[in-house]
């Protein structure tokens, strides 16, 4: 497929990283924008393209996607920094991680890893995690192994409620998870999650209204008794 | 009296499994999704019994719980009844 010299005019006439920057920049108040159920447009997705996140090690982060996880390295773009003042010359490259998605790296020229970007072991830090999916329990199993015996320390299996994962991390630190599917998503799942987040929105307005604050998932559970009790007792 | 309500899904079947040998405690399935379990006093599990990994034993009542735990440890749950608001 030949490649559109541009899409949208704004896209060549100017770069959105000079100017008009709030897009990036500016807190977002969800509260005064509009639902979508208030204009009625549906707005799809398809999948993931690519995540991307910053790297300081060059050598260790290509050899360590590519040749370890055996991952193909399918693009790399090398450009003289542009847009933000100071921004340095980068390489931004992406390895392909099946279905056209791919985990992407820029690895800033020059420059050093600040502080608050150092890998840490807190879940706070680990709940940012790029998480692949695996057809099977044998693919599963073949990526634990495989893996190990490449050298790399694995997690062990842990079985969630829908998703079966091993977990370890890249040089950069960064958590990764390799996850089965154990079953499909159901309608009442979905029924569930709802009514599960419904729950906790509520227990926390309610206490915050009263200058408190949610403190524990019994309160959640409990809300949750309330709301499940009222959708089985309708008629 | 204990309530817990068990969403009809193969990975919290073990619960209601377990609640069929809680003395005079009813269990009725709603054709919403969810099992409702009603106990007098108290409803115990253990883990170990129902053959849970601990990410699934430490979501156990995710599917909503009118009472209180009065214990909750890595292989068994207590929970009582309470008069805490839902």
């Amino acid at each position: 497929m030949a490649v559109k010299d541009t899409l949208h005019e704004k896209a060549v006439s100017d770069s959105a990283y000079t100017t008009e920057r709030d897009y990036r920049t500016k807190d977002v108040d969800v509260a005064r924008l509009k639902r979508a159920i208030e204009d009625s447009v549906q707005l799809r997705l398809d999948g993931v393209d690519h995540t991307a996140r910053p790297t300081w090690k060059l050598r260790e982060t290509v050899e360590f996607y590519r040749d370890i996880l055996g991952l193909p390295l399918v693009h790399t773009i090398s450009a003289r920094g542009w847009g933000a003042p100071g921004h340095p010359d980068f390489l931004h490259f992406f390895f392909d991680a099946g279905k056209d998605a791919t985990i992407a790296f820029f690895y800033y020229i020059g420059t050093d890893r600040p502080e608050r970007y150092m890998p840490e072991d807190h879940h706070f830090y680990a709940a940012t995690h790029t998480a692949w999916g695996v057809p099977t329990e044998e693919e599963l199993h073949k990526w634990k192994t495989t893996l190990e015996s490449r050298g790399l320390i694995v997690s062990p299996y842990t079985r969630h409620e829908i998703l079966e994962s091993i977990y370890f991390r890249d040089p950069n630190g960064y958590p990764i998870e390799i996850t089965l599917r154990l079953r499909d998503i159901e309608v009442i799942d979905e029924v569930d999650a709802k009514l599960t987040l419904e729950a906790a929105m509520q227990a926390e307005d309610e206490l915050r209204a009263g200058g408190d604050r949610l403190k524990d998932i019994d309160t959640v559970w409990r809300r949750k008794a309330k709301l499940v009790e009222e959708l089985i007792s309708e008629r | 009296m204990v309530i817990l309500y068990v969403l009809d899904v193969a990975e919290f079947l073990p619960i209601v499994e377990s609640a069929r040998r809680i003395p005079d405690c009813e269990i009725t399935k709603s054709d919403k999704g969810y099992w409702k379990i009603v106990a007098p006093s108290e409803i115990v599990l253990n883990r170990r019994a129902m053959q849970m990994k601990p990410a699934v034993w430490y979501g156990l009542f995710t599917g909503g719980m009118n009472g209180e735990i009065a214990e909750f440890g890595r292989d068994e749950v207590r929970v009582v009844g309470t008069n805490k608001p839902l």
